[in-house]
């Protein structure tokens, strides 16, 4: 999709001068300042950073699980602002999906049962099937009843995608999804979150100082020093 | 720990490490340190919490037991009355006083028996203590001759008596003033306050009276029949004691009780001693909850330094120098808990001590060293038994694991950590029981239901799991909660497992605790009904008994047969000292220590019920003038506990001379009838040559006149207010249960702090869990009935197996204890699953707020990197 195309359509998510402040002893700490940022629907927008630039922050404010300090932001069309943490969550509830660095499978849980976790939210009698149906698209059939600590990093990873797209949602986060993996493992996650992404044509923003990963991505930002800058795709150095 | 937390101790490691091994001290303050820190922690906070309470529960019961135990064998003489005290039920001879008194021996007569005394229409019951001149032997009387209450080493003078203040009140009776005793006028000349030989128990319901042995005769009580008890007490130095050594095992014998305190400890009341078993139990449950508390708190604790462990791995700690920190560290926390817990543990004995100081015989010496060294000996061994196969994964900690976070130690088997736990708690049991076979059938009793109760367990969360699925796929709060709830509590069946078992143990020990108590009172109550006699009336001569009917004839509602009685020992079974004969553990039975009332009828007493054999035949008669045994019937239970049946023969001496009897029938009595009930009945006639009297029950109406009446008609037979005994026992009863409930509430607090240690074991995977969920969409309400409905069913469950338990464990009491039949307790069924729910489930949602209140950014762990 090229970016004059989705720049016809509204935005999937807006944020417009964000800023996000902590206050550490007794100095404040300004770690986003007045952030502009639009994605529209279908595209895969990279945040490339160095570590401690504040990314995951950043994608915690995007998804709502945080809230700025200053700024707004709309997500599906509603202002979050208005939103209380529940109003917030319930925006959330099917229409987006996760991908964690440190994968967030919960230990006491099956493959199988960390998969129908989000699912279990929403409406539905076929949670299962769906359930068993991703479980197999990430190459896990026969791997479902094994719990996290049987499986290996990559493994987990995979699980961790097939949860994100068993609610069949709109938006994608991804947060250093090949962090925690070598990088042979992690090509492959890669290569299966951007198929599924390109399959269900759902909207993808990554977070990632891996700049191989960030050019996969339509678009390239850059965050640092609590700004956004938009990098042409030559300037990403591999 | 926190980061920075974590880098101050890596540091600090560094720095002991690099110092070498030598320098323990440091490696000591790095603990105490590191243990300051970790105050912070909630699982540090529930293992200081369930080892005080380890501690307290343990010195309290442990203190109050042994200032008992001292004081009784300190002031056993005293108690006793005397060295040796001898009883039987006729005066002793003049020979067998020249022998004590050769042998150095100072003597005291003393009589007991229970009589009237009246003073216009009023009439009390008392327990009369007959005293001569030597009186006391040892200690003193309090008593108020009207000066106030003074020390004095005698008893009153003839003519006079000394009676308690209860007595005085109900006789509404003052110092100066007299009353009636049998066929003698008795100045009241003190009131007591304590008597150094006091006992306790059932025995002296009735008020004291005290008065001087030449009254005796004149009051006209000692009759044939008489239910008198003559004691002889003797005081000497040991020399002199052991001189007489031989003789009494000679009066023994020949059937006369003896008293040693060299050998017998002074008995408590039965209700007092079976007080003091309860509360050695309730104690050990309370500990056994604390350790249970102890072991899931620790496996957080283990959890939450497993990444201190691989640091200071890394910092180049031995396995042997991590063990030491963390040994040293939770060594800190038990003895500062020790502390808490000893001076919780001292409050609490005074207050058992305030709740049963009336019932105790005695002053009791200050609390003692020995308990307290046995409550930390308590909290050590709990923390050994309890949290020791866990934390040794502490040292297991690879240094890489710095690098590979998933490298953890794998946790300890639950099998091993079972298993210590039991030995320790095994060994703790025999320590405080002293009885070696006691804590082994209890643990290994112990441990079957745990395997039972696990399997239970693991089906019914196995069946909550299949009936979530079925809770409706509607999206509605409601069931969605519901769905979810119960999915996280089955799916996370281990630890869940682990909590259902240590709240169903809980559950139970509070219902039997309830339902004993609950049982004893209402059987009791039920079993007298209306029109139970209220009066007893013994004493009655045979010439009496005419005018006695006469007189009480249609006044009483009910009345029983007027039953003859003779009193008699047994001195040989089948030909044989009965010593030899029962076995070992009955022969301390009273039954074989004191005379029984023997009696004879024609037919079965009312009440009673033939199990084997036949009643005598109508011309069975007197064979009594030759040699061939009568043919006698006997209670079933004492025949079960000496071991005979019928056919076999009892040799009773009576008046001194023997009736040998066989058994020809064994009958059920109903002991609770408050009917007179007899161990051993006679054919008629044949005891009728022996010296008699006779005894009834009957009930008048409150207000009667008719026990006046008697009273004054016949002065010497001796009328008992059952319902004035029945309040006295019910207080009794009443105080020994709220000592019980006050160590009860030690074993719910236990309980409080396995809820707390559970939650906090589980908080991590629960903040995980609802941190996702928020994630996924979740709102705060629905995470918030999610979390309710979990604990709700958990309480539920729980509520369920421990009603289970606690029905089977309350028959095995009923059936091996109390002899009562058992029963299904309904309400308990409704009560513990509701109550469960309730309870766990409002606790637990109050105690993880703080996890819903977190963002999903914290509770997901993502503000690491900024």
């Amino acid at each position: 999709m090229s970016n004059s195309q989705t720049r016809e359509m509204s935005a999937i998510l807006h944020a417009k001068g964000l800023g996000k402040q902590v206050i550490s002893g007794e100095r404040r700490l300004d770690i986003l300042r007045s952030l502009d940022l639009e994605v529209f629907p279908g595209e895969s927008v990279a945040i490339l950073g160095s570590s401690g630039a504040g990314k995951s922050t950043l994608l915690g404010l995007l998804a709502g699980l945080d809230v700025p300090t200053s700024g707004e932001l709309d997500l599906f069309g509603q202002s979050l602002k208005k939103l209380d943490e529940d109003g917030r969550a319930g925006l959330r509830a099917g229409r987006v999906g996760f991908v964690f660095q440190n994968f967030q499978l919960l230990p006491t849980l099956t493959a199988l049962e960390n998969v129908l976790l989000p699912l279990e939210l929403l409406p539905g009698s076929d949670h299962q099937i769906r359930g068993r149906e991703w479980l197999t698209r990430v190459g896990l059939g026969e791997r479902m009843d094994h719990l996290p600590k049987q499986l290996s990093g990559g493994e987990q990873q995979r699980v961790a995608v097939a949860r994100a797209f068993v609610t069949g949602p709109e938006l994608v986060f991804a947060d250093e999804p090949t962090g925690n993996l070598d990088r042979g493992t992690g090509g492959k996650v890669i290569d299966l979150l951007f198929e599924l992404n390109r399959e269900a044509g759902t909207t993808l923003v990554l977070v990632t100082h891996d700049h191989h990963l960030a050019r996969r991505c339509d678009r390239c930002l850059k965050l640092d020093a609590g700004h956004l800058t938009v990098l042409d795709r030559d300037e990403v150095e591999v | 720990m926190s980061e920075d937390m974590r880098r101050n101790t890596g540091s600090e490691m560094k720095g002991a490490v690099n110092k070498g091994e030598k320098d323990g001290a440091s490696l000591l303050g790095l603990s105490l340190k590191g243990l300051k820190r970790d105050l912070r922690a909630n699982d540090v906070r529930a293992l200081f919490v369930a080892l005080a309470l380890a501690v307290a529960a343990s010195t309290m019961i442990g203190f109050f037991l042994d200032r008992l135990d001292r004081g009784l064998t300190r002031q056993a003489g005293q108690l006793v009355g005397g060295d040796i005290k001898l009883e039987q039920s006729k005066p002793f001879d003049e020979d067998l006083r020249r022998q004590f008194e050769d042998a150095g021996l100072i003597l005291a007569d003393q009589v007991d028996l229970v009589s009237m005394a009246s003073r216009d229409d009023s009439f009390q019951p008392a327990s009369l203590k007959v005293v001569d001149e030597a009186y006391p032997l040892y200690g003193k009387v309090l008593v108020d001759m009207g000066e106030g209450v003074e020390e004095v080493a005698r008893g009153p003078s003839p003519g006079n008596a000394w009676i308690a203040p209860r007595l005085a009140q109900l006789l509404n009776i003052e110092i100066g003033e007299s009353f009636q005793l049998g066929q003698m006028q008795l100045t009241v000349s003190g009131l007591i306050e304590r008597e150094p030989d006091q006992s306790a128990g059932f025995g002296s319901f009735n008020p004291r009276l005290m008065m001087h042995i030449d009254d005796l005769d004149a009051t006209g009580l000692v009759r044939p029949g008489s239910r008198i008890e003559y004691e002889l007490l003797a005081k000497g130095p040991p020399e002199a004691v052991a001189r007489v050594e031989d003789l009494l095992a000679q009066l023994e014998q020949q059937g006369v009780e003896v008293e040693d305190v060299r050998e017998d400890r002074p008995q408590l009341g039965n209700a007092l001693e079976r007080a003091e078993k309860y509360l050695s139990l309730a104690g050990l449950a309370a500990v056994l909850l604390a350790g249970v508390a102890v072991a899931m708190a620790t496996r957080r604790y283990v959890d939450r330094h497993l990444d201190t462990a691989a640091l200071l791995r890394c910092f180049g700690a031995s396995q042997r120098q991590l063990t030491q920190l963390f040994a040293l560290q939770l060594l800190w926390l038990a003895l500062s808990a020790s502390v808490i817990g000893a001076l919780l543990g001292l409050a609490g004995q005074a207050g058992l001590l305030a709740l049963l100081m009336r019932f105790l015989p005695l002053e009791l010496p200050p609390p003692g060293i020995l308990p307290l060294l046995l409550g930390i000996l308590t909290a050590l061994a709990v923390l050994v038994g309890f949290a020791g196969p866990t934390l040794l994964r502490l040292k297991q900690v690879s240094a890489l694991k710095v690098l590979r976070r998933e490298l953890d130690p794998l946790p300890a088997s639950a099998w091993l950590v079972v298993g210590v736990a039991s030995l320790v708690f095994g060994g703790l049991l025999w320590l405080y029981s002293g009885d070696f076979m006691l804590s082994l059938g209890l643990l290994l009793g112990g441990l079957v239901a745990l395997v039972l109760l696990w399997a239970l367990g693991w089906l019914l969360l196995g069946l909550v799991l299949r009936m979530a699925g079925r809770f409706g796929n509607g999206a509605s709060g409601g069931a969605q909660a519901l769905r979810l709830g119960a999915r996280q509590l089955a799916r996370r069946r281990q630890a869940s497992l682990g909590q259902l078992l240590a709240f169903a143990v809980t559950f139970a020990a509070m219902a039997i605790i309830t339902l004993v108590r609950g049982d004893l009172l209402t059987t009791w109550q039920a079993q007298l009904p209306e029109d139970t006699p209220n009066y007893f009336a013994i004493n009655i001569q045979p010439g009496e008994r005419q005018g006695f009917i006469d007189i009480l004839g249609d006044a009483a509602d009910t009345r029983s047969a007027l039953y003859p009685m003779v009193r008699g020992r047994i001195v040989a079974i089948n030909g044989q000292s009965p010593q030899e004969v029962v076995p070992a553990e009955s022969r301390g039975d009273n039954a074989l220590r004191r005379e029984l009332n023997l009696t004879w009828q024609d037919e079965v007493p009312e009440g009673n019920r033939i199990l084997e054999g036949q009643w005598f035949a109508q011309d069975v008669a007197t064979s009594s003038g030759n040699d061939q045994p009568v043919p006698i019937s006997m209670e079933s239970g004492l025949a079960g506990r000496f071991e005979i049946s019928l056919g076999d023969t009892l040799t009773f001496s009576i008046g001194g001379s023997d009736v040998t009897g066989e058994i020809t029938s064994l009958r059920e009595v109903d002991w609770d009838s408050f009917r007179p009930n007899f161990y051993v009945v006679f054919p008629p006639e044949t005891l009728e040559r022996f010296g008699h009297s006779y005894i009834t029950a009957f009930h008048v109406a409150d207000g009667s006149n008719v026990p006046g009446k008697l009273v004054s008609a016949f002065p010497g037979v001796s009328l008992i207010n059952v319902e004035v005994i029945l309040g006295r026992v019910r207080e009794l009863l009443s105080q020994v249960t709220r000592a019980v409930e006050f160590v009860l509430a030690f074993v719910l607090l236990a309980g409080v702090s396995v809820l707390y240690a559970a939650l906090t074991a589980s908080h991590t995977l629960r903040t995980h869990e609802s941190g996702l969920l928020r994630v996924f969409g979740a709102g705060d309400r629905l995470i918030s009935r999610v979390q309710g409905v979990e604990f709700a069913l958990l309480g539920f469950t729980s509520g369920l197996m421990g009603a289970l338990l606690a029905e089977a464990a309350a028959a095995g009491v009923y059936i091996g204890w109390l002899e009562l039949a058992p029963r299904v307790h309904w309400l308990m069924w409704l009560i513990l699953p509701v109550g469960g729910a309730l309870l766990i489930g409002l606790i637990g949602h109050a105690l993880s707020r703080g996890v819903r209140r977190q963002t999903p950014m914290a509770s997901l762990g993502l503000l690491g990197e900024a």
